[in-house]
């Protein structure tokens, strides 16, 4: 066999895996888009640009998710980062490990449930409660922007704090002596050491949860009483409810192309940002 | 291990899942909004591993059944009666809309031997090819004589029969009367104007576009079912005035209502009798300028792959002494005399269930065209995302 | 135990002691890292401590720059008890083992970042006029964009050098900073570091287990073991006068002859060996009778003969391996009594009687005076 045809074979599993996974089903959003709703709904073959002409229809909807998406990330990441520099750098390494499991443990059930443990804390009989016996009465929680963006930091939790444990883990301790050694206090040792060198970890958490939840549309609904309107809450109205097969597809290869943009986007930044360094592992 | 090891775990695994969703998860939609219902039975499909399987068979209609219906909609008992009887499992799938439903049917592939449509989707089954005719010699428990014409209409079309009543029930809503001082809450204008007064961010309407825009039009004395532009603007205008003062827009009602952080919720028959039962001080108001009626029907979709497993199904289910027994374990009405003979007298009084009849008589069936008009859901999708 | 106290050289009288460790232990647990450490560092001075990996080398070190706290005793520096003093508040900077250079600054910004840590603040201006004197003592002129990791060992660790003394410290502690340098560019960067260490009279303490590079560099080396100081001395009084047989053992090659120590007569003494056999020698620290001791003979100091000289001590030895060295021939030798030692002959000494060959029988002397009596520990 030439050497070309053994490579071909290597790449045959890769390729196929990519072609299924993800060539397929985008080639067929991209055909369904251009198609027409049938009359009991579905998806009706044509050749129309219709839908997305009828994209504005859902424009609130990108609107709030590109709100969304960015503050919710902020969020996780303001939730995160304390954490997992909590467990990577001040734990006894003894603890590390258990710690770590426990940060999962709760991963392991579904998010509807977490969710529904939320929907408690936050509820009338939950902090609002607690708050009312010590005085402090009239407080809603439940259903708000902030118990969104609670529930978001909480669900996207370990995403965001793997990448940052597993760089602040590997950081070179000797680099924070040296910085003490410089005259550079603990606070300044971290703005100047710690800080810039996790970059690459928030980096790819950042960008991890920010694609999530430009789909995202549970948490929204569930923590948020469904007042908010998301791109995925969207979608999921097209797809199961209308059965606007046609408007779904276009409206779902829009957020395809807005994230390709945005995530290209925000690489290009990051890579620029941390072109000087060796250790850029972004991807 | 004996033979009934596979059986006892399976409704020991059902019993705790229902206790679970009691109290937590309505009848409809809270799984077409988490898409929940669709992944299920698409896993289900996928691994048989996760289906059930017994060592022999007792009857010759196969080892299994499928079931597709709604969430706290059945006595879990039954089913293993079923299966005691013929050997065939029942393996249920449940959904949270009709929507879904039709949509998984269009999709293909859904494995399903009984699913449990409501009383205006059957039309559109029935003209998008996807629903068997009934051969009611296959069905000997199904007395239609003995069956309010009302609630089994719908399940022939053409003169056909397509679908057979399951049970009926209304839409309504339930209020929290602690909060009142006193006022009397008896139409649906009276919700929506306490809603924006003084149950300002207490009010829950459903996600789910036939029943909170069917109530927005009957604010205005407008059919339930409209579809004229100008009666659907005037809803609109309605629920987007609305949108600030409501606590959320989410079919998942009991927890809020049962926690106090709702007072005023759009609500269906079983639900409103579960909430009572839980709260009294909750009740439950069908609108004097009407609403929606509704009625559920077993049917069995096109290439089932276990018809005749479907047919025992239905036939079982529809016996009055089984019957009878689901009734009293979901709390929503029959439509068949010789079921309620055998239900307690205080069941058939309860006027949750079995509202009086001028309240009745005002009540719509949802239509076909409703259900299918891009127009309000096009209108619902504003006013989610207003 | 040395008390460790600075006797000031011919060259550094009455310099000033600008550090200073007065009773110090350090204990991680159930180790003892450091154990009642006495030793007063003066300004200018060039000073190593040497020992073998866990010796507590390190730990001292650590001490000074403020990275550990003694369990007992008190570090100071300009007289003053800084125990508690944190590392960033003292005036005394670090040159690490790997250099632990920042990745993500470029060599400029390594090197200033000790400057832009002072409050008030330096004018940019200045920072950038240090730092290029800086670069230019570590000979980097023309470096100062480039990325630490695209630089060499050798780069690396110049630039953790500049790190080090742009900031001018009263202490410049330095990690085995040569550890990871190949064997030439070490002797080139020893080299450096003393001229380094000369032109800026900034006070060096270097930790090594590297004996040749203490002894090349150093003012005065401080040889531990086991967590406390053995000896403190300039490396020609370590070599002629070690305490005891690990100094020298560690400071320079030695044979040494096992035994008990008798008839100790002020700076005399002898070593009995076990088989009865007596040597005499120097008793240059204090000896005490019937304890355990060596008799040291460094290998330059016997003379090999084809002929025994009217002198007494005249031993016969075989010559088992010779080893040619250039200006010295070394040959590993046998005596019946006394068993296999080493003697390095000169050239010279060899143009008239040598060379040996392996089997020759030759004798073998040394003077009196240039054999040690040491206590064996």
């Amino acid at each position: 066999m030439t050497q070309r045809g053994r490579n071909l074979v290597l790449l045959a599993p890769a390729g196929a895996w990519f072609l299924v996974m993800l060539v397929v089903p985008l080639t067929v959003v991209l055909i369904f888009s251009f198609g027409e709703r049938g009359a009991a709904g579905g998806y009706v073959p044509a050749f129309t640009l219709d839908q997305y002409a009828n994209l504005p229809a859902r424009w609130t909807a990108f609107k709030n998710t590109l709100i969304l998406a960015p503050v919710g990330t902020l969020a996780a990441l303001l939730i995160a980062y304390p954490l997992a520099y909590f467990l990577a750098v001040r734990a006894d390494p003894k603890w590390k490990t258990l710690l770590l499991v426990l940060v999962i443990v709760p991963f392991w059930t579904s998010i509807l449930i977490r969710s529904y443990a939320w929907i408690f804390i936050l509820g009338g009989r939950g902090i609002p409660a607690l708050l009312d016996w010590i005085g402090i009465g009239g407080v809603r929680l439940i259903n708000t922007p902030f118990s969104v963006l609670v529930g978001i930091a909480y669900g996207y939790l370990p995403l965001m704090v793997f990448p940052i444990f597993v760089n602040l883990d590997r950081l070179d301790k000797r680099l924070l002596e040296a910085s003490s050694d410089l005259g550079a206090p603990p606070w300044r040792t971290f703005l100047q050491v710690t800080l810039p060198m996790s970059l690459p970890g928030v980096a790819t958490g950042c960008l991890l949860v920010f694609i999530l939840l430009m789909g995202e549309f549970l948490i929204p609904a569930l923590l948020g009483g469904g007042k908010v309107f998301f791109v995925g809450n969207a979608l999921v109205d097209l797809f199961l409810q209308s059965r606007n097969w046609a408007f779904g597809s276009a409206v779902a290869a829009t957020l395809v192309a807005i994230m390709l943009v945005t995530v290209t986007a925000y690489m290009r930044l990051i890579r620029r940002l941390g072109a000087q360094r060796e250790d850029v592992s972004l991807m | 291990m004996t033979k009934n090891n596979d059986t006892i775990s399976k409704r020991k695994f059902m019993e705790e899942l229902y206790r679970y969703k009691r109290g937590s998860v309505t009848r409809r939609h809270f799984l077409g909004v988490t898409g929940l219902g669709t992944a299920t039975a698409v896993l289900a499909g996928a691994m048989p591993a996760l289906r059930p399987r017994r060592a022999f068979a007792q009857g010759d209609i196969g080892d299994r059944v499928v079931l597709a219906t709604w969430p706290n909609y059945h006595d879990p008992a039954n089913f293993d009666a079923f299966t005691e009887a013929t050997g065939a499992h029942v393996q249920v799938n449940v959904f949270g809309s009709n929507e879904e439903m039709l949509a998984k049917l269009q999709a293909g592939g859904s494995g399903w031997d009984v699913f449990v449509p409501t009383n205006y989707t059957i039309t559109t089954y029935v003209g998008e090819d996807l629903i068997e005719a009934l051969d009611s010699s296959l069905m000997p428990n199904y007395d239609p004589a003995a069956y309010d014409p009302r609630f089994s209409d719908a399940g022939s079309v053409d003169g056909t029969l397509y679908a057979v009543p399951k049970n009926w029930g209304t839409t309504g809503y339930a209020v929290n009367t602690n909060h009142l001082d006193g006022r009397e809450m008896t139409t649906w204008k009276d919700f929506w104007d306490i809603t924006m007064d003084a149950y300002s961010g207490r009010t829950m309407v459903h996600d789910y576009q036939l029943t909170t825009i069917g109530n927005a039009l009957k604010y205005f004395g407008y059919s339930f079912n409209s579809v004229d532009p100008n009666e659907l603007a005037e809803a609109e205008k309605l629920l987007l005035d609305a949108k600030p003062h409501l606590f959320a827009i989410s079919s998942d009602y009991q927890p809020p209502m049962l926690n106090g952080d709702a007072w005023l919720t759009m609500c269906w028959t079983g639900d409103g009798k579960q909430l009572n039962t839980d709260m009294p001080e909750i009740a439950y108001v069908l609108g004097k300028e009407g609403g929606e009626i509704w009625s559920d029907y077993y049917a069995v979709p096109k290439g089932a792959p276990h018809r005749d497993a479907a047919y025992a199904l239905i036939n079982f289910l529809l016996a009055p002494e089984v019957n009878a027994k689901e009734v009293l374990a979901h709390g929503y009405p029959s439509a068949d005399a010789n079921t309620n003979a055998l239900l307690p007298e205080e069941l058939l009084n309860d006027p949750i269930l079995y509202p009086a009849q001028e309240l009745l008589d005002a009540l719509e069936f949802g239509a076909a065209a409703t259900l299918t008009d891009p127009n309000r859901a096009e209108l619902l999708a504003r006013f989610k995302s207003a | 135990m040395d008390d460790g106290g600075y006797k000031p050289g011919a060259s550094k009288s009455q310099a000033k002691i600008v550090a200073e460790l007065r009773g110090v232990s350090k204990r991680f647990g159930e180790v003892l890292a450091a154990d009642d450490l006495n030793l007063a560092i003066g300004e200018g001075e060039f000073l190593s401590f040497l020992g073998p990996s866990g010796c507590g080398k390190t730990t001292a070190l650590r001490m000074l720059a403020g990275f550990e706290t003694p369990t007992s005793g008190e570090v100071l520096l300009d007289g003053k008890v800084v125990n508690d003093l944190e590392p960033h508040r003292r005036p005394v900077n670090m040159v690490f083992q790997h250099y632990a250079l920042f990745p993500h600054l470029t060599v400029e910004r390594n090197i200033g970042y000790g400057l832009k840590q002072q409050r008030p603040k330096l004018p940019a201006a200045e920072i950038e006029r240090k730092v290029r004197e800086a670069l230019e003592i570590v000979r980097l002129e023309g470096f100062e964009n480039r990325r630490v990791w695209e630089m060499s060992g050798g780069q690396q660790q110049r630039v953790a050098l500049a790190r080090a003394i742009v900031n001018e410290p009263k202490l410049l502690l330095l990690d085995e900073p040569m550890a990871a340098l190949d064997r030439k560019l070490r002797k080139e960067m020893q080299i450096e570091l003393q001229n380094i260490q000369r032109r800026l009279g900034i006070t060096f303490v270097l930790v090594t287990h590297d004996q040749e590079e203490a002894l090349s560099m150093s003012d005065r080396i401080c040889i531990m073991r086991d967590g406390r100081i053995v000896q403190t001395g300039t490396p020609r009084e370590l070599y002629d006068r070690p305490r005891n047989r690990y100094v020298a053992g560690f400071v320079g090659t030695s044979n040494f002859f096992d035994g008990k120590a008798t008839n100790v007569n002020g700076t005399r003494a002898e070593v009995t060996l076990p088989n009865g056999m007596r040597l005499a020698g120097q008793a240059v620290s204090e000896i005490v009778p019937g304890r355990d001791a060596s008799l040291s003979v460094r290998p330059e100091q016997i003379r090999l003969e084809r002929a025994a000289s009217a002198k007494d001590g005249n031993l016969e030895v075989t010559v088992l391996n010779r080893i040619f060295l250039g200006e010295h021939t070394e040959y590993l030798v046998e005596n019946q009594s006394l068993g296999e030692f080493m003697v390095l002959t000169p050239r010279q000494a060899e143009l008239s009687d040598g060379p040996f060959n392996a089997g020759d029988v030759l004798y073998a002397s040394w003077d009196a005076d240039s054999a040690l009596v040491l206590d064996r520990d």
